[in-house]
């Protein structure tokens, strides 16, 4: 059965979601405008329709794909589990803990799936080496490092340049590395960061965080990378044995000068398929009955809790201590 | 010139022996060590003449020694040499506490000798490259730094260095101060706070901590990282190495103190070999030319100590769960 999406959001995400639905059979039949440009011009190119409000989207679709403003997730999660109708959302979960948890109580509450899109759980290289590590290739994980270092798109009225909305570099680019930190190495009792205060900063951060098993990992978030980079790279030390991928992309060769001031930027894949597409086809196996969902909706709210401490601890100087759920 | 060396409990000693008789105008005596079997090994792989005391070495008419003993054995070597008019370069770090590394610093003032600290990193062309980019403003104000010296258990060489009275502690002590040393150095100014979380994942046949993570805080907002883990495997093709990454509001430059090595795969296994400059040599003939009075120390007994108390820092806030002030 070809499931019916209903995208929120038309930005480079809802986009992106559009093109991994369509590779995984289903299909984008409806996309929120409330007179929005890009939503008509998204609509059109995906050949649905425009739903004019959420209530009469909710009321046609099968799924419903959220990939708007952090700070818009929640009532958008709220009313679609009133309904019953499942929920894939973008990263992060919500703009707070609080409100990232009370996304997974109410659809609990509801019984409705909510699948959280952490990319990076479905880049080959990224699950690959969690799996050696759960084979006990390198043995007990002793000091990860993980890094993501991409440049600030630069455009008028971009809202994840809000720091009120987005959370700024730590809550919309570090949360993919926290979640794999959580995912790789267990959960995180303790964190420390800092983040750069100068103007002339995009965004940048470094964090490291202290596992319930012992393990440390060092993060860096950047947005302070020359424009046309997009840079990741993953360490991880084990007792037993050193994990490490290099930079998915030979840095030194890009060529800024092709690359838009306004791009938004993706990690650069070299693959027969893009892990988005993976991700989506995922989604849509767990939405059919046929696997279990490899991001938890808890796992999402854990990551922005894991953020909100970050944040924390760049506010006020102190490391912070984490209680961990469940 | 005539130059000895104190002790060969450090691993260095080994390689400052062919440095010393290549330094134009130094003629090596040989070296002193309390442990009979340890000093007849390293005198026979150099054939070189053995001590068994400080004393002896002295007698045979030093201008200048290097100190390689283990950490705690630095201030009486020190105190020795001085007595005797002997200049001093010391192996870093500097001592296991800060009173012993002032001591050092003030018995060398108040005789009228030189000391300078082992950091050779002050000599790698590269290095010094980054010092002048940022000087130059290359990349417009430093925002953040990440450096990472990793290697080896050190043990294989000696097993003091995993000995917390001898050494002063594990990781933290052995691989914080270069970097501490260097990032000051391209700084110009102190930290003010020191950040550490340590683990013992690695290696748990040692006594002391294998892991760790540094964070330095300095006046102006810039911050910087050191993973001073001992978290290269046995059969990583070389013992470590020092890369260290600087962050800025125009721009990022990323350096391996040791890049300049021939990958090389025989039969037995894959190692790099070094072809770069050798910054021991630079070190060593540096201070040769210091003490024949041709120019001022690069690097002083004070950077010694300074390096010395960010590492002890390091214990502290680890031993706390918070940042210290230093």
């Amino acid at each position: 059965m070809t499931l019916g999406i209903g995208l929120v959001g038309a930005g480079n995400m809802a986009a992106t979601h559009a093109t991994g639905w369509e590779e995984a059979g289903d299909r984008v039949t409806h996309v929120l405008g409330t007179g929005s440009r890009r939503a008509a011009d998204l609509a059109s190119n995906l050949d649905a329709d425009v739903a004019t409000s959420y209530g009469e989207l909710l009321a046609a679709v099968d799924v419903v794909d959220i990939c708007s403003p952090t700070d818009t997730h929640l009532d958008y999660i709220r009313q679609a589990a009133a309904v019953g109708v499942p929920i894939v959302c973008e990263k992060p979960l919500g703009r707070t803990p609080a409100e990232a948890w009370e996304a997974v109580a109410v659809c609990e509450t509801a019984q409705v799936p909510l699948l959280i899109a952490h990319v990076v759980r479905f880049f080959p290289d990224y699950a690959g080496a969690r799996q050696r590590v759960l084979a006990g290739d390198i043995g007990q994980v002793a000091v990860m490092r993980l890094d993501r270092s991409t440049h600030f798109p630069m455009r008028e009225g971009l809202w994840f340049s809000d720091h009120a909305r987005s959370g700024g570099v730590v809550l919309d680019l570090m949360i993919h590395d926290i979640d794999y930190a959580r995912w790789v190495a267990g959960e995180v009792t303790r964190v420390y960061a800092r983040q750069a205060q100068a103007a002339g900063s995009g965004g940048h951060a470094l964090a490291t965080l202290r596992h319930a098993g012992g393990a440390l990992t060092h993060i860096q978030a950047s947005w302070d990378f020359p424009r046309g980079s997009f840079r990741t790279s993953l360490e991880i030390a084990g007792a037993d044995g050193l994990l490490t991928i290099h930079a998915s992309e030979p840095f030194a060769s890009i060529d800024s000068s092709d690359v838009e001031e306004s791009e938004i930027p993706q990690p650069p894949t070299t693959l027969a398929e893009s892990p988005y597409v993976t991700q989506m086809r995922h989604f849509s196996a767990v939405l059919h009955g046929t696997a279990e969902p490899i991001v938890s909706a808890s796992d999402g709210a854990a990551a922005v809790a894991i953020c909100d401490a970050v944040a924390r601890s760049i506010e006020t100087g102190a490391a912070i201590e984490l209680e961990v759920a469940g | 010139m005539r130059a000895g060396i104190f002790g060969v409990g450090h691993v260095h000693s080994e390689s400052y022996a062919g440095n010393l008789r290549n330094s134009p105008g130094v003629e090596f005596v040989g070296a002193s060590d309390s442990d009979p079997a340890m000093l007849a090994g390293w005198a026979a792989r150099h054939d070189a003449a053995g001590y068994s005391s400080d004393e002896e070495l002295i007698a045979e008419g030093v201008d200048f020694g290097i100190v390689c003993s283990p950490t705690n054995a630095h201030l009486p070597t020190v105190e020795r040499m001085a007595a005797a008019g002997v200049h001093v370069l010391c192996e870093k770090p500097l001592a296991t506490n800060v009173a012993d590394a002032r001591r050092i610093v003030e018995v060398c003032e108040q005789a009228g000798v030189k000391l300078m600290t082992a950091f050779p990193m002050r000599f790698s062309p590269s290095l010094t490259s980054g010092a002048d980019w940022i000087e130059q403003g290359r990349i417009g104000d430093v925002l953040a730094i990440t450096g990472t010296n990793r290697g080896h258990l050190p043990t294989d060489y000696a097993p003091w260095f995993a000995d917390k009275e001898l050494a002063g502690g594990g990781a933290v002590m052995d691989h914080t101060v270069h970097l501490a040393d260097i990032i000051r150095w391209w700084l110009g100014i102190e930290p003010e706070e020191v950040f550490a979380e340590t683990n013992h994942v690695l290696h748990p046949q040692v006594d002391v901590e294998t892991g760790g993570l540094v964070t330095l805080g300095f006046s102006d907002g810039v911050f910087a990282t050191i993973d001073c883990s001992w978290s290269r495997p046995h059969n990583f093709p070389t013992w470590g190495g020092l890369e260290i990454e600087v962050v800025g509001t125009e721009g990022v430059f990323t350096i391996d103190a040791f890049a300049q090595r021939f990958d090389l795969w025989s039969q037995g296994g894959t190692s790099w070999v070094d072809w770069g400059s050798d910054t021991n040599q630079l070190m060593i003939d540096h201070f040769a030319g210091a003490v024949r009075g041709e120019h001022d120390l690069f690097v002083t007994g004070e950077d010694g100590l300074r390096a010395t108390e960010i590492a002890l820092a390091a214990y502290r806030s680890a031993e706390a769960g918070q940042p210290v002030a230093i």
